[in-house]
């Protein structure tokens, strides 16, 4: 009898095992992550007002290097402003208005991970700001990933330091582009791919993003070749740092194409 | 220490856990985990069952509380649980049939403790890491990771271990 019943037991427990181990894969599988930030709502948003606070008080000591960072992004765009500026004394006879392609929306990050291999970051920026899911996330000075789900007041931002993430980006001169993934080492460091073998990079070469996906403005400065290699004998892979630092990244951009519903409306034509 | 003192110890020792996941970063290579060593924690004459559904709840809060992809800690907690009470009675079984008994580094023995550890963390890790890693990145990344990372969360626990008989 108590054989029987132990015997019972012991299937019981592995039944139970089973269930439980395919449910939690089941969650990795799914991207739980980004289905947790939608559902439970307003325990999301209480918990990102906890790391609204912390986010605070680490920031509060990073003031200066942060203000260098400001002074010198606002340096470049009064650069690009002036250019703008010359560009429009030209035109001033057009008589047409053009839409811009792109636009931007400011946001501070409360929280932020670099060392693990899915990282992802929470802006305080949410649906009521206009933020929706499949926005791109960038600062003057490269990429930071794809919004992947949004509550009322912050937004879960799928980082480009992850597993499985991939940008379109191109090298300045030749305009050569390829895939850019993170090889998931260090947050300093991605790799460009699929790079023909007869394009010449040499370290130092810049990297951009090559603007072929919808995601993404052109020519945003992403990094620097750093290591040149020919890959598997067709193409070369480039190892390229970045110019953004992950971890003491604060302030960032969401990014809205303007052209995207109709972009997305001639695929749906396409049979 | 009383059953009291105990429960305070166990969610002493998950805020740490939550304070490491959330705020400690040690880079691609280690990861610390202090989950073995909660599993470890609960009490010895627990059911099979119960140790699971709490292994399996514990790993889904953490993952939750810590923003990581969920479901990670989950699997990782519930392949730990299973084989606990085997390797319990296989290394370190004093015959102890206390319903809330917890394991002391005092009483197991150094060498036979450390082993206990060793193992559960090396299995929460390797399936974490696994699940994490596997077909997304090579080989040595993820054999290096899970010898890193075992080994340190291994040193903490055995610190937390420590400090738990202390204060018993």
């Amino acid at each position: 009898m108590n054989n029987r019943s132990g015997l019972l037991s012991t299937i019981s427990a592995i039944l139970l095992f089973l269930v439980l181990a395919s449910l939690s894969i089941l969650l990795v599988v799914e991207n739980g992550v980004v289905q947790r930030f939608r559902i439970l709502g307003t325990a999301r948003d209480i918990q990102a007002w906890g790391w609204t606070r912390t986010s605070n008080i680490s920031s509060f000591f990073n003031l200066r290097s942060e203000n260098e960072r400001l002074v010198a992004e606002n340096l470049l765009l009064q650069q690009r402003l002036a250019r703008y500026q010359a560009a429009d004394r030209q035109l001033d006879s057009a008589v047409f208005l053009v839409e811009p392609d792109f636009s931007y929306l400011s946001a501070t990050i409360v929280k932020n991970t670099v060392d693990r291999q899915h990282n992802h970051l929470v802006i305080d920026r949410g649906s009521k700001d206009g933020v929706e899911p499949g926005l791109g996330v960038i600062t003057a000075r490269g990429v930071v990933g794809i919004i992947g789900a949004v509550s009322d007041h912050y937004a879960y931002v799928i980082s480009v330091l992850g597993a499985g993430q991939t940008v379109s980006a191109k090298l300045a001169g030749s305009g050569a582009f390829g895939p850019m993934t993170w090889p998931g080492i260090r947050p300093d460091r991605m790799l460009l791919q699929e790079i023909p073998v007869h394009v010449q990079a040499a370290p130092g070469d810049t990297v951009l993003t090559s603007g072929y996906s919808t995601i993404y403005p052109p020519d945003i400065p992403v990094g620097s070749v750093v290591t040149a290699r020919v890959s598997q004998g067709s193409s070369q892979e480039l190892d390229v740092a970045l110019f953004e630092d992950f971890r003491t990244l604060h302030t960032v951009y969401v990014v809205r194409n303007n052209h995207q519903p109709e972009i997305e409306e001639l695929y749906e034509q396409v049979p | 220490m009383n059953k009291s003192h105990s429960i305070l110890f166990f969610v002493l020792v998950f805020l740490l856990q939550l304070v490491i996941s959330n705020y400690v970063n040690l880079g691609p290579w280690i990861m610390l985990s202090l989950m073995p060593f909660l599993i470890l924690q609960l009490p010895v004459q627990r059911t099979p069952h119960i140790v699971l559904l709490s292994a399996f709840g514990l790993g889904l809060l953490l993952d939750w509380l810590s923003a990581g992809v969920l479901g990670l800690n989950a699997f990782a907690a519930v392949v730990a649980a299973a084989p606990r009470r085997l390797l319990y009675r296989r290394i370190i079984n004093n015959d102890r049939h206390d319903e809330t008994w917890i394991p002391l580094l005092r009483d197991a023995g150094f060498g036979k403790y450390l082993k206990y550890l060793l193992i559960l963390t090396g299995i929460y890790l390797a399936a974490y890491i696994l699940l994490d890693c596997v077909s997304v990145r090579p080989f040595g990344f993820i054999l290096v990771k899970f010898v890193a990372s075992t080994l340190a969360s291994t040193a903490l626990g055995l610190l937390l271990g420590y400090a738990f008989q202390r204060r018993s």
